[in-house]
């Protein structure tokens, strides 16, 4: 259930269609929540969270206080409790657990790195790059020297973002190509699915924080590019087509019309 | 060529057709100073042909079901060969035709050509441009998007307003509590098979109408005639006219072409104008959409349910102007027929106009 | 305009000629769309082969399946030997059964008899059952 929310949430935001829709039910679901009615009336650390989170990705896309703390939203008197299944603040450490529920993947990719090896002894998890409760849309935004040299040279960070940068551009370019089609009839639900789930294992390359495999990769996701944007310019080449041939069906009739009406003209000069 | 003509020999003895044909071609004499506003019937005849044929070709891969109309028309628009094309013409020229349907009726009324002895012709008329809109209202739930879905809720909920049936009525018009499964079944019957055949007999009546009073001479300069019925049935002659064909069709055939012209245009280069965004989305009955709006042809009936207090009086003011635009030959007594003449009627037909026209635009900006 | 200097009629007649050459136009462009529209898309993968797995066809039983659009029927007579026919009988295209107990295949439409091999043993049908080529793969069977 978790992973259609993640994955239906980006796909409406990148239509930015459904943006009303969506916000609408997570209003809804946030309506019914217990946590947020307490937590949203406190102020301080306790209340803090709320707007927080109001900001965030996950918000945005349906995910809710109980999603990852546990409990029972609709139980105001039970809704903290360890029995209906209530978390509360991970530990340091627990963190990435914490978030790997979800992000399986992304969690193996940074247990997997130095980042990860290094936790235990103080290494950076999840929230110290991507924040807690305001958690944004992962981009190359998050690869910056104010943030990385808090703890490293930045060196071979920004050797990362380069490298990934223009594939990221390409994604977000090919994937602004997809509205404009959706809007004269196109079924892009397809391409969407295929530019979604490529910018997914895209970003986890992020985690790996090793230079030599995110240069190695990133070759391999502009051959994928390629491929995708081919078939979306055959759509685009198909639907310049379709203008020609309406244009000249367009004036041939005016044509057609123009002589019809030159033939009336010689009746009438019998008339 | 000998075949041919030995073939309609053969039918001629029998049936008499040369004689019909010249009777109704080149002997139908209309008026000479006719003009291209007496085409707008033959026009619409065409795009309802072209309705029927664009339709057909949709109901071969349309499933009537809701779990999978939307699907069915996405592929219509994506898989089946040229289905966007005949989708596009299908849309856009249900447009056109009301476009077309307005157009017409609004030159007849300001010809006054409604009047005696034509009150049959006006009647068939407007039965065919109410069945016209109400062709466009059950069509549009078919692709069971967002847009037909709480356009069709809308619309049937205004019959709610209706005192003490009400309630019962709108659950009639949808077969369920809310639109659902039997609404789509129902509409869908109707919109390809009722109302079809409804139009198919309504129009045949009408030209029926129209070829038997003859056609009436535009009133204007020095020969126009009054609105008059005399004691016996008289077919309105035209001895000085000209032939129907081919004079008249030629310039009915150049209407023809601009018309079609317009909707070949449209459908190719901006089709999207009469697909809101609403109608790329698969209805969703716990969700409405945000400012969902009617079509164009219906604001102002929209927003005449706003601006009353109560929906009840707004419904009965959209009942009564239709009752009068009805029965307006029967309210409409008159003889003359030259707007000149007419300066009471060209004056509410110029404001009545003006006022739809800006009840509808307030309308589309609330 | 240089036509108002001719007269009515002969203007007519190369108006309707243009006239006719313009329409013509219009009508080939509008028959295309229909053409392709009715043009069938599934040609029922031609020239492609298909698989079945051998467990499907027991031996002495008879498996009837999809073959490029039309119905056809897998054999095994003996054990490891395999037969592939058309299932569509050549009087009149019903789809013939097989019928187990005399190891032959009768159409139900108007008697026409077949051999496991598609040769007539009686009947209307003026032709043999078409065969396919089979061959093994694995536990797969390859025909086409």
């Amino acid at each position: 259930m978790m992973t259609v929310n993640l994955r239906g949430g980006p796909v409406a935001l990148m239509l930015g269609l459904c943006l009303f829709a969506f916000g609408g039910q997570a209003v809804a679901a946030e309506d019914d929540s217990v946590c947020l009615q307490c937590h949203g009336a406190q102020s301080g650390r306790l209340g803090d969270p709320v707007p927080a989170w109001e900001s965030s990705v996950h918000a945005g896309n349906g995910v809710s206080c109980h999603d990852c703390h546990g409990g029972d939203p609709t139980d105001m008197a039970m809704a903290m409790s360890p029995e209906r299944g209530f978390l509360g603040v991970p530990e340091y450490e627990e963190v990435p657990d914490f978030c790997g529920r979800c992000h399986v993947g992304v969690k193996d990719d940074y247990l997997a790195s130095q980042h990860g090896k290094a936790l235990a002894s103080g290494g950076p998890q999840c929230v110290v790059c991507h924040d807690n409760h305001a958690v944004q849309r992962a981009s190359l935004d998050l690869i910056n020297e104010q943030d990385c040299s808090r703890c490293h040279d930045y060196g071979r960070a920004a050797e990362i973002r380069a490298s990934m940068e223009t594939t990221d551009d390409r994604i977000s370019l090919l994937e602004n190509e997809l509205p404009p089609l959706h809007r004269v009839g196109i079924d892009v639900k397809g391409f969407e699915g295929e530019i979604f789930s490529l910018r997914n294992e895209f970003h986890r390359l992020f985690h790996t924080v090793d230079v030599e495999q995110v240069k190695r990769e990133t070759d391999r996701f502009g051959t994928q590019l390629d491929e995708i944007s081919g078939r979306v310019e055959g759509v685009k080449t198909d639907l310049a087509e379709r203008k020609i041939w309406g244009g000249v069906a367009t004036v041939l009739l005016i044509v057609a019309g123009i002589l019809s009406w030159l033939l009336r003209r010689t009746y009438h000069d019998q008339e | 060529m000998k075949p041919l003509k030995m073939v309609i020999d053969w039918v001629d003895v029998r049936l008499g057709v040369r004689e019909l044909w010249t009777a109704n071609t080149t002997g139908y004499l209309v008026p000479g100073n006719i003009n291209p506003w007496y085409s707008l019937g033959t026009v619409l005849l065409v795009l309802f042909g072209l309705q029927f044929l664009t339709g057909i070709l949709l109901l071969m891969h349309y499933i009537p079901d809701t779990e999978k109309a939307f699907a069915s028309v996405e592929r219509i628009m994506n898989e089946v060969p040229f289905g966007w094309l005949f989708r596009y013409l299908h849309v856009v020229g249900s447009n056109l035709i009301v476009v077309v349907l307005l157009l017409h009726m609004l030159s007849v009324l300001f010809m006054g050509s409604y009047k005696r002895p034509r009150e049959l012709t006006w009647l068939s008329g407007f039965g065919l441009f109410n069945l016209g809109l109400f062709l466009c209202l059950t069509g549009y739930l078919l692709p069971w998007s967002q847009l037909s879905f709480w356009a069709t809720t809308v619309a049937t909920d205004a019959a709610g307003a209706v005192p003490v049936i009400g309630s019962k009525l709108v659950e009639v018009l949808r077969g369920s509590p809310s639109v659902g499964s039997e609404t789509l079944g129902r509409f869908f019957a109707l919109h390809v098979v009722v109302m079809p055949l409804a139009l198919l007999g309504l129009i045949g009546f009408h030209l029926f109408c129209v070829r038997r009073n003859g056609i009436s001479r535009p009133p204007f300069g020095e020969k126009a005639r009054p609105a008059r019925v005399g004691e016996q049935f008289e077919h309105e002659h035209h001895d000085d006219g000209i032939p129907f064909f081919p004079n008249y069709t030629s310039e009915e055939a150049a209407m023809v072409c601009y018309f079609i012209a317009l909707l070949v245009f449209i459908s190719f280069f901006a089709p999207q104008i009469f697909l809101p965004l609403d109608a790329l989305e698969p209805a969703d009955p716990f969700n409405t959409p945000e400012h969902i709006k009617p079509e164009w042809y219906f604001l102002w009936a929209y927003q005449t349910l706003k601006i009353f207090p109560s929906k009840f009086l707004g419904l009965a003011v959209q009942g009564g102007l239709m009752t009068f635009l009805a029965l307006l030959p029967f309210i409409d007594r008159g003889e003359e027929r030259r707007p000149a003449k007419r300066p009471l009627f060209v004056t509410c037909y110029v404001l009545g106009l003006l006022l739809i026209l800006a009840i509808s635009i307030w309308g589309h900006y609330s | 305009m240089p036509e108002k200097t001719l007269p009515p009629d002969q203007r007519r007649r190369y108006l309707l000629a243009m006239l006719g050459a313009v329409g013509g136009a219009l009508a080939a462009m509008g028959a295309w769309p229909l053409v392709r529209f009715f043009m069938p898309r599934d040609t029922g993968g031609a020239g492609s082969a298909i698989e079945i797995p051998r467990k499907d066809v027991p031996p002495g039983s008879a498996h009837f399946f999809d073959y490029r659009g039309r119905p056809a029927v897998l054999l095994q007579p003996r054990s490891g030997e395999f037969l592939a026919l058309t299932a569509v009988c050549t009087h009149l295209g019903c789809i013939v059964k097989w019928q187990d107990d005399v190891g032959e295949f009768l159409c139900p439409c108007h008697g026409g008899r077949f051999s496991l091999d598609g040769a007539v043993l009686g009947g209307p049908p003026p032709a043999p059952l078409e065969t396919f080529p089979v061959t093994l793969k694995g536990d797969q069977i390859v025909i086409g």
